[in-house]
């Protein structure tokens, strides 16, 4: 009995996760996938069941809008998020006066999120006559209405979530610090140069942490909800409505909860569908020491 | 001997007494159980110092019934008490407002029949027109009507002055302001800022006055769609008068609310169509130096002085089905409505109130803000309809209803005034047929 209580103590410890992740994990995941094929409406319940939901995900403009514009948002931002945090990171990794206080100022706007701050900001700075146009005339330029033009709204809502690229940031400096100084030297002595030491040392070894750091930016970046909600609501027209918004707005403004299952479960699909591809590219790209 | 057995069945009486009472307390009005009930409102600071003020003076009143509260700003407030109601977990009395009787209680069974516990609520003290307007599908009393009301215009006297015109009292006025505006002020400057809600109910209210006729009614739409392309040319025509600025020049704005826009605070934006309970946030966002007046409906929308103005519950009481307590539940709403002293803490806060009592309480006692009062004295006069609950459905009004797709798309060039008024019908019709 002792030995029974001392192999299975573990069990007692993560019950209250356990608890937490049954009742508001496991269940209106399954749930969800139920009333996706059904017209659940919050108020006046079940009338129909089928597929009608998915077809409309598939075939109203304004979802296909949505999906469209959320591969557009995830494919803009993940790339340039990284790529960013990684020069930053590079940077910062290098013994520099103050560094310190460098890392911690790059890393704030992580923290700072989705906030009504962030949303004052962002909108005092790109709207009609705000800063960024005044400096755009200033320097000569013809602005353009960045919170009415569909391409620019969107584009500002992509540079809140890149500019926010603080924990990326932060992984990537602690895999360069892992990475061996030895080996710079040696190239050093061999006469390679920084930019060829950071593509054919750096890179490599930091593949695994790149990897990481793609995936969780893309599983975040297909269900961005606080930018475009709180900036733009989803406008203008619609052009910064991403797939999450559509879900909140179905299931918590329109109560149709049928239809925002299944934009969900549509939404998990392309997310499991592109995990698993980066998990079967990395055999490609990822290098990891101890498979050697 | 005979002095024990007295004092003894005395003190057994006694005992039996408060034994049979339990938990129940004496009242002037009533007897009422010790409990706890909830309380929900969504509102402003002043709204919400106002009513923690009445609730707090309701439990010195009534000791043992103790008034837990929840109040907040409007935003995302409505979705989460829908799912309040819908999990059963709503609070005992709930503000609420007209459309949420058609979305939220459907069967009938949200809301308690007010009837049940009308021997504590005195519901003489409302017109039984208005108190029509609250009754579910069963023909129960789901809610009380606390105030009415209805839009008027508000100006920026200032602004006017500056352009050296008087406010306009006319449609003839307003379009005559538009030209002034821009050639004196500037293109910058606007006499009216109209949002796709208000251009909605700005429409409406010329439609209603030059047809004669409600846009819905008995869930029903009243127009064809040439009329409401007749409309749609109406607000467009604002447009080129230079009268309103373009939806998409307020979305270039980027801010959250007219009230928060820097062009209306400092008066580049000098008019807005709002309802008469609202204009005191407006009128404190004014840059200082700058008047806020309450302006005329208009009756030179149609052809005979009609004005189209309608109006509507503003916002009422209800009790949850599910309440545990809803006697004191009544109790709560006689007092904040029907009392004198409840009453009077809460005046103006919810509007004008439609409580003959409550009325007469606030009048006397100077509790009515002028401003509202002034605005809510003219809807009243003019008014010629009352709203259906459908012109403010979710599918309608809501962030992806009709109204804004159509004024929006109109103004960002995605529908021409054709399409636009053909999605309008189609949006409400579908709307008046559920």
């Amino acid at each position: 009995m002792k030995k029974w209580a001392k192999n299975n103590v573990g069990f007692f410890f993560i019950i209250p996760w356990l608890i937490g992740f049954l009742v508001f994990k496991l269940y209106p995941f399954g749930s969800s996938l139920i009333y996706s094929f059904t017209d659940f409406h919050l108020f006046k319940g079940i009338s129909t069941t089928g597929i009608m939901n998915y077809l409309d995900v598939f075939q109203k403009p304004k979802n296909l809008e949505a999906l469209k514009l959320t591969f557009k948002y995830a494919f803009m931002t993940v790339p340039l998020k990284l790529v960013i945090s990684l020069f930053i990171a590079y940077i910062l990794n290098f013994k520099l006066k103050g560094v310190n206080f460098f890392r911690t100022a790059y890393y704030i706007p992580s923290i700072l999120g989705g906030s009504v701050a962030i949303s004052v900001l962002w909108r005092a700075l790109f709207k009609d006559d705000g800063l960024i146009q005044q400096m755009i005339r200033m320097l000569g330029g013809n602005p353009p209405s960045f919170m009415t033009d569909p391409n620019w709204a969107l584009f500002i809502i992509c540079l809140l979530r890149v500019w926010q690229f603080g924990s990326t940031m932060v992984i990537f400096l602690a895999a360069l610090k892992n990475v061996p100084e030895d080996l710079y030297e040696a190239a050093s002595i061999d006469g390679a140069r920084k930019w060829k030491q950071f593509f054919s040392i750096t890179v490599p070894l930091i593949t695994p942490v790149i990897f990481y750091n793609l995936i969780t930016q893309l599983v975040q970046a297909f269900q961005e909800f606080n930018g475009p909600f709180i900036i733009t609501n989803g406008g203008p027209r619609g052009k910064t409505t991403l797939m999450s918004i559509l879900i909140y707005n179905a299931a918590f403004k329109s109560y149709d909860m049928g239809l925002a299952s299944a934009m969900a479960w549509v939404l998990f699909i392309i997310l499991v569908f592109f995990t698993a591809i980066s998990f079967w590219s990395q055999k490609h790209w990822v290098y990891y020491a101890d498979e050697d | 001997m005979m002095m024990k057995k007295l004092m003894s069945l005395g003190l057994a009486s006694l005992m039996v007494l408060s034994l049979a009472g339990g938990s129940m307390v004496g009242a002037e009005e009533a007897d009422y159980e010790e409990c706890t009930i909830k309380f929900s409102w969504w509102g402003g600071d002043s709204r919400h110092e106002a009513t923690q003020k009445a609730v707090a003076a309701f439990m010195e009143k009534y000791p043992g019934i103790n008034v837990e509260v929840n109040f907040g700003a409007w935003s995302d407030w409505e979705s989460a008490r829908a799912l309040e109601f819908q999990s059963g977990t709503a609070s005992d009395v709930n503000q609420i407002n007209l459309s949420w009787i058609n979305e939220f209680d459907y069967n009938g069974d949200v809301f308690l029949d007010l009837n049940e516990v009308s021997d504590i609520i005195d519901l003489s003290q409302w017109d039984q027109t208005n108190l029509d307007m609250m009754k579910d599908v069963n023909g129960g009393q789901a809610g009380i009507p606390v105030s009415m009301t209805g839009r008027i215009f508000y100006w920026d006297k200032t602004t006017f002055e500056e352009a050296g015109i008087e406010v306009p009292t006319s449609l003839a006025e307003l379009r005559e302001a538009g030209h002034t505006f821009q050639e004196v002020l500037g293109d910058d400057y606007y006499p009216l800022a109209l949002g796709e809600f208000d251009r909605t109910i700005f429409m409406t209210f010329y439609l209603q006055a030059k047809y004669g006729k409600a846009i819905i009614s008995d869930g029903a739409l009243n127009f064809t769609e040439e009329e409401l392309l007749d409309g749609l040319t109406f607000i467009q025509s604002l447009e080129e008068d230079h009268v309103i600025p373009s939806i998409v020049t307020i979305d270039g704005d980027a801010a959250a609310s007219l009230d928060q826009n820097p062009k209306f605070i400092n008066g580049q934006y000098a008019g807005i169509l709002e309802w008469d309970s609202a204009p005191m946030k407006y009128k404190n966002a004014l840059a200082e130096g700058r008047e806020l007046v309450v302006g005329e409906e208009f009756t030179d929308l149609g052809e005979n002085g009609s004005t189209g103005v309608f109006t509507k519950v503003s916002l009422g009481l209800a009790i949850s089905a599910t309440s545990q307590h809803p006697k004191e539940a009544a109790m709560l709403i006689q007092y904040l409505l029907n009392d004198e002293e409840g009453a009077a803490i809460l005046a103006s806060e919810r509007g004008i109130p439609e409580s003959k009592a409550a009325y007469a309480v606030v009048e006397a006692a100077g509790g009515i803000e002028p401003m509202i009062g002034e605005a809510h004295s003219k809807v009243m006069a003019a008014s010629e309809y009352a709203e259906d609950p459908i012109f403010e459905s979710n599918d309608l009004k809501g962030s992806e209803g009709v109204y804004r797709d159509v004024f929006s798309g109109i103004c960002y060039g995605d529908y021409d005034l054709e399409y636009g008024a053909e999605l309008l019908f189609d949006g409400i019709t579908d709307a008046c047929e559920g």
